[in-house]
């Protein structure tokens, strides 16, 4: 049995607003170190609010959270935004980089904010991350003045630029066209299978689902099948 | 020079909206230059003011007053069966003067919160030249101390105060006295006291203040001078004059000096009661214009940081979650108000003092006071810049705060 990156434990959480309905009802999971997992469902199943809650933003829910052995479940804000900087990278569906910085800075503030590597060995690392992506003759280019598919993936090398033990991705491929979506799925498979990193991604894609390690399907805030 | 990512977020944001900084920044630059202008003209006028009531009168004035005794005491003590005996001054001749001056003198300037005392005699006067005759007064002084106390030298238009030790018979005379009887330095005039014969003294000095009054009627002359223009003794002193090392302690300097001696002590907050109120309400006037303007300044950051807080929304999220924590969040919001602050208050020191400096040059020319009195005292400056970063951070506390209370998970889902 594989060490476990990420443990959930009877997971359950509510939204109130305009009436209290559970949106997770008890779900638990286990996702070992090195796995790419993905997590489907029909839209509105509760997939999205299950990452957020795995992600540590998310902090009202029951149940408990582990994150490489460590519980974190009931730990300060500040202590979660320290873990989330140095444990969890994430890609989002839009890229949200920041407009006013260049795309190196982008990829750099996550590193520079974890203040582990000094200035100049984070921006080799940053330059690095880019042409990992292709994107490094855009480096110095303001972000907002990349296309769409540059900017998603300045924004998945910034995810990377802490070497973090999991990436999650909430439609991580979802502005994508196939061809991008092609890169980033190889990039993620050898992430995992290479650099033993851990990939939780929500998608919609079931191409890109099928190709992962291990599908779990969700429908009405539980899981219906672990993939195992 | 290594700067936090905190710091370097703040100072993009801030270059990346320039003109919302450069607007920002001048709305604190215009409230610290006004606090340093106002501040430096309060403190100049009152200052001058200070100056001018202390060049003609004395923190505490001893003296003898007139009086129709009362029988207060008496009557506590004998009861209604007594007959008093009561002393008019206007029936009844009393010397003027103080008792045993000298000895007075000797025993206040032991006191330890007095800095100077020195003896006057005051005489009324008629000024004769030719057949022009004027009324006045003559201030019998050493004059050495007088301009220690008084600064006399300042008032000078011609002459040597000095000359008033050396000549025999010297006097000092205002201005207006001098225009009245149009008369020179080195001419001769005629005074004449009520009680002395009449006396031909030499000018060897002209003064003027900024006090029409003062320069119409007064002269100085060595002391015994006026002793002998009254044609008392050497031991007539009318007034005693005393400054005491801080004129705030006046007052109570001065009740003491009435228990010790039974003479009035005049000090100069009932001498000159309209200056002290003067004092206070520009004081009550700039403390407002200036809470004014600092507070518009403190709104103009506010505002700016609440609008860049709504724009940058989402782009705090993803801060928070790449780890960025609250107080990073705040310290990112805070840092861009305490730049505008900074940034703002340098440039708004130099320009107070540029105003200053060129108010301090527009020509009055009434008496003395040729131009707008300024005063530049380092410490205005310092207090300039700690009220506008406490002004530019107080503003900048809430919008901060705001900022480090996001919560990603809304505001990533939408």
């Amino acid at each position: 049995m594989a060490e476990s990156a990420l443990k959930a434990t009877n997971i359950t959480k509510y939204f109130h607003d305009p009436v209290t309905i559970p949106v997770l009802k008890n779900i638990s999971l286990d996702v070992h170190k090195g796995e790419f997992v993905s997590i489907v469902g029909k839209s509105g199943c509760g997939k999205s609010t299950l990452l957020y809650v795995l992600s540590t933003m998310d902090t009202d829910y029951e149940g408990s959270l582990d994150i490489n052995g460590t519980l974190v479940t009931g730990k300060s804000l500040n202590a979660l935004a320290k873990i989330r900087n140095a444990s969890i990278g994430f890609v989002f569906q839009f890229h949200y980089l920041l407009p006013d910085f260049t795309c190196l800075k982008n990829v750099m503030i996550p590193a520079l904010r974890l203040g582990k590597l000094s200035y100049k060995e984070v921006e080799e690392k940053a330059y690095e991350k880019l042409k990992m992506f292709g994107v490094e003759d855009q480096a110095l280019k303001r972000a907002d003045k990349l296309s769409g598919g540059q900017q998603q993936r300045v924004a998945i090398a910034r995810a990377l630029i802490n070497d973090p033990a999991i990436i999650m991705g909430d439609e991580p491929t979802g502005n994508l066209d196939s061809k991008n979506t092609g890169i980033v799925f190889d990039l993620f498979q050898k992430l995992s299978k290479e650099f033993g990193q851990t990939l939780i991604t929500v998608t919609h894609d079931e191409d890109f689902a099928r190709r992962s390690d291990r599908i779990i399907e969700m429908a009405d805030g539980e899981i219906k099948s672990h993939g195992k | 020079m290594k700067i936090s990512v905190n710091t370097e977020i703040a100072l993009t944001y801030l270059s990346a909206r320039k003109k919302q900084t450069a607007v920002a920044s001048l709305g604190v630059m215009f409230g610290i230059s006004m606090f340093i202008f106002m501040q430096s003209l309060m403190k100049g006028t009152n200052d001058y003011f200070e100056k001018m009531s202390f060049n003609s009168t004395p923190h505490i004035r001893l003296y003898s007053e007139n009086k129709v005794a009362d029988n207060h005491i008496l009557k506590g003590f004998l009861k209604d069966s007594s007959v008093k005996m009561l002393t008019n001054p206007k029936q009844l001749i009393q010397t003027q003067g103080l008792n045993n001056p000298y000895g007075l003198v000797k025993e206040i300037s032991k006191y330890p919160r007095v800095a100077n005392v020195t003896p006057q005699v005051t005489a009324m006067v008629i000024y004769t030249s030719g057949s022009v005759q004027i009324n006045g007064n003559v201030a019998g002084v050493d004059i050495d101390q007088e301009n220690k106390m008084f600064d006399v030298q300042s008032n000078m238009v011609a002459g040597n105060l000095h000359d008033l030790n050396r000549v025999n018979n010297g006097l000092l005379i205002g201005k207006g006295v001098a225009d009245k009887l149009s008369l020179h330095l080195g001419d001769n005039i005629t005074v004449t006291s009520g009680t002395g014969s009449p006396t031909i003294m030499r000018i060897v000095g002209i003064f003027a203040t900024t006090i029409k009054q003062i320069d119409e009627t007064k002269s100085y002359a060595n002391i015994v001078q006026a002793q002998n223009l009254l044609g008392k003794d050497r031991s007539y002193v009318t007034d005693i004059k005393i400054n005491v090392k801080d004129y705030n302690s006046a007052p109570s300097v001065a009740k003491d000096l009435e228990t010790l001696t039974g003479y009035k002590a005049e000090d100069w907050v009932q001498a000159n009661e309209q200056i002290k109120a003067a004092f206070k309400i520009r004081a009550v006037i700039l403390n407002s214009v200036i809470g004014v303007l600092l507070l518009v300044a403190g709104f103009g950051i506010y505002n700016i940081l609440n609008m860049t807080i709504y724009e940058k929304i989402k782009e705090i999220a993803i801060l928070k979650a790449q780890g960025f924590s609250g107080p990073s969040v705040t310290s990112i919001f805070l840092q861009q108000a305490l730049f505008i602050g900074l940034l703002g208050g340098l440039i708004g020191v130099s320009f107070g003092y540029l105003i200053t400096l060129m108010v301090s040059h527009i020509y009055i020319g009434a008496g003395t006071l040729k131009y707008l009195p300024m005063s530049f005292y380092t410490p205005h400056y310092i207090e300039a810049i700690i009220f506008g970063i406490l002004t530019t951070v107080a503003a900048g506390f809430f919008p901060a705060r705001k900022a480090s209370k996001v919560d990603p998970v809304t505001i990533i889902r939408g």
